[in-house]
């Protein structure tokens, strides 16, 4: 399964991922307390400058990841030239489009196999305290397993819908999709028994 | 144990595999996503314990990085975002919406599971709003505003969880654990 | 030394269907082969052997474990290939499907990522290692079961019909694979081509043993009545 991780190696990407985590809750939290124009203005700077220091493919696919808050943005700028009140509209704007940004940015420069390192280290207190963190492992291991195979399913039967009807899959096929779903979890239960179970 | 895990990780990846494939249509035309009504099955077919886990490891992948949201979306980024609040409370809806199947046997299924996803749709929207007045730095009735044209779909959903629910109990009865 | 494979009087029921019906069956032989017809129970009686469903009913020991109850020593003792590979595999890499199984069976991290590595290289494999399950082709995958399973080294092996499905080359090179186990096979098909080689087949019918013996007997056997039955027309008959 793809994750969200970018494939230009940055930087950021050796860091550490509970320091980059933690320094990421101090920046948003920070964000939320500032509310001056200039300053969310200089963050939003700094952040884009993140982004561009690895390359303009990294600043590309960064941006592209961003284009969703557009509609947001849009009922911000409205709202605010209505009301008037063109610097708060600044600073949330702003503020918005910050915060998503790096947040994506850890993410984008954190492997998925680093994040889950970060999972186990959350959870080593829970196994000192004899609670089994197994099942949680094993949980995201088959999450990412099934994940793209009940898409695949998925695509199977709007295909095998679309076959006899002229119309677009409609929301009966919910029904059969969940039970493939309920159905390959009995068999992923008997796999797991055949391998000496939980 | 071993069909609980198989259970609730497939629920997750059921959550995640209806963003991915493309939006189905409601009658009325209405295009939607099936995300948020996964979240409602894992509660009201799962029932409130695995139900709300299935959701949590879902919101984990998202966390961790996958892009398992409608449209590709995923990382932490989703949190702070606009939607932060539909997203943070997708637990609690699936949480509600099992309560309420299990709890309420006398209707029959389809009922409680209707009414069980149209309450879990209720706390889905009242986190939601104020995520999206903290976020935009609107007061919770502007926001409301915002976000009135998703309700009806929204509505449509539960009806529809609530059908699945009850058809699924005649197809794989073993399967669903609120009535377990 | 006991018995590989004993069966005592096995009965089962799923769902209020009686599946299997007071099956007994021993054998010591390396290649044991079972034929029958779809719903004729052997796949039912596949994991009952494998000792993923117990008996209503009797008792099934491989090599004197009790599979059903003592799951412990069942891991070290039978492994089970289930005819689709998608059913079987667990994790989405190559290397945590394999290691996974020799977690369980108590070696630490370092000592299953050895195991990992050496099965692959016996398999010339070695460039598996880190792959990604999603993208492997269907007789990859059955080829990935089959080497996670073996890494475990278990004792007797029972495939549920793995070569269904697949194209003429890919279920030739398995079935080479599948020779040179060392361990017993208890293999399921209703092919009777698959099973021409075999040391011993049984013909399973309704639940019932059906027919037991050289493999070329009863195999003649049974196409001469799937012959029979394929100019009738019981495919009308419904369930119940």
């Amino acid at each position: 399964m793809i994750s969200l991780t970018s494939p230009v190696e940055t930087w950021a990407h050796g860091w550490r991922a509970g320091a980059k985590l933690g320094a990421l809750c101090i920046a948003t939290m920070g964000l939320f307390a500032l509310d001056s124009v200039a300053g969310q203005g200089a963050a939003f700077a700094v952040m884009l400058a993140l982004y561009a220091a690895p390359g303009a493919v990294f600043f590309r696919s960064g941006i592209v990841r961003l284009r969703i808050l557009w509609p947001f943005l849009l009922v911000i700028l409205l709202w605010h030239l209505v009301t008037a009140t063109p610097a708060q509209g600044a600073v949330i704007a702003l503020r918005l489009v910050t915060a998503v940004g790096l947040a994506n940015l850890v993410t984008m420069t954190t492997r998925l196999s680093d994040m889950i390192g970060v999972v186990r280290w959350l959870a080593a207190p829970l196994r000192r305290i004899g609670i089994q963190t197994r099942a949680l492992e094993l949980g995201i291991a088959l999450v990412i397993r099934f994940t793209p195979m009940l898409a695949a399913k998925g695509a199977a039967l709007s295909r095998a819908w679309r076959a006899r009807s002229p119309r677009r899959p409609g929301w009966r096929i919910v029904l059969p999709f969940t039970l493939i779903a309920i159905d390959d979890a009995e068999h992923v239960a008997e796999a797991l028994k055949a391998r000496g179970g939980v | 144990m071993e069909r609980n895990i198989a259970l609730i990780a497939l629920f997750a990846a059921l959550i995640a595999a209806l963003g991915i494939i493309p939006a189905v249509m409601l009658p009325f035309g209405v295009p939607i996503t099936a995300q948020s009504l996964g979240v409602m099955l894992c509660g009201t077919v799962l029932g409130a314990r695995r139900g709300t886990l299935a959701v949590l490891l879902f919101m984990l992948l998202v966390c961790l990085g996958l892009p398992l949201l409608s449209g590709g979306k995923g990382g932490l980024g989703v949190i702070v975002g606009p939607t932060g609040g539909f997203f943070l409370a997708f637990p609690l809806a699936a949480l509600v919406a099992g309560l309420i199947t299990e709890r309420w046997r006398a209707a029959p299924l389809a009922l409680s599971a209707g009414v069980a996803a149209a309450t879990g749709g209720v706390v889905l929207y009242i986190f939601g709003i104020i995520g999206m007045a903290l976020v935009l730095d609107k007061t919770v009735a502007q926001a409301t505003l915002l976000v009135t044209a998703f309700i009806p779909g929204d509505a449509i959903k539960a009806v529809i969880a609530g059908l699945a629910t009850s058809a699924l109990y005649r197809a794989r009865p073993r399967a669903v654990l609120s009535r377990a | 030394m006991a018995q590989p494979l004993a069966l005592s009087n096995v009965s089962l029921a799923l769902e209020g269907r009686a599946i299997l019906h007071g099956i007994t069956l021993n054998g010591d032989q390396r290649r044991i082969g079972i034929v029958g017809r779809n719903g004729s129970g052997k796949s039912t009686l596949a994991r009952v052997i494998a000792g993923l469903q117990a008996p209503d009913e009797g008792e099934v020991r491989l090599f004197g474990v009790d599979v059903a109850k003592d799951r412990k020593a069942a891991i070290r003792t039978v492994g089970i290939l289930f005819q689709n590979p998608d059913h079987q595999i667990i994790f989405p890499t190559v290397d945590e499907e394999i290691a996974f199984g020799l977690t369980q069976l108590g070696q630490s991290k370092s000592e299953a990522a050895a195991g990992v590595r050496a099965i692959l290289e016996e398999f010339g494999k070695a460039h598996w290692a880190g792959a990604a399950v999603h993208p492997l082709s269907q007789g990859q995958k059955q080829l990935l079961c089959l080497m996670a399973i073996l890494a475990m080294r278990p004792r007797l092996i029972v495939l549920d019909e793995p070569l269904a499905g697949l194209d003429i080359p890919t279920r030739m090179q398995l079935m080479r694979y599948l020779d040179g186990v060392n361990a017993h096979l208890l293999h399921i098909s209703h092919d009777p081509a698959t099973l021409a080689g075999y040391d011993r087949v049984i013909w399973v019918a309704e639940g019932r043993i059906a027919g037991d013996g050289a493999a070329r007997d009863v195999l003649a056997e049974f196409a001469a009545d799937m012959e029979r039955l394929g100019g009738m027309d019981d495919i009308s008959d419904l369930a119940g």
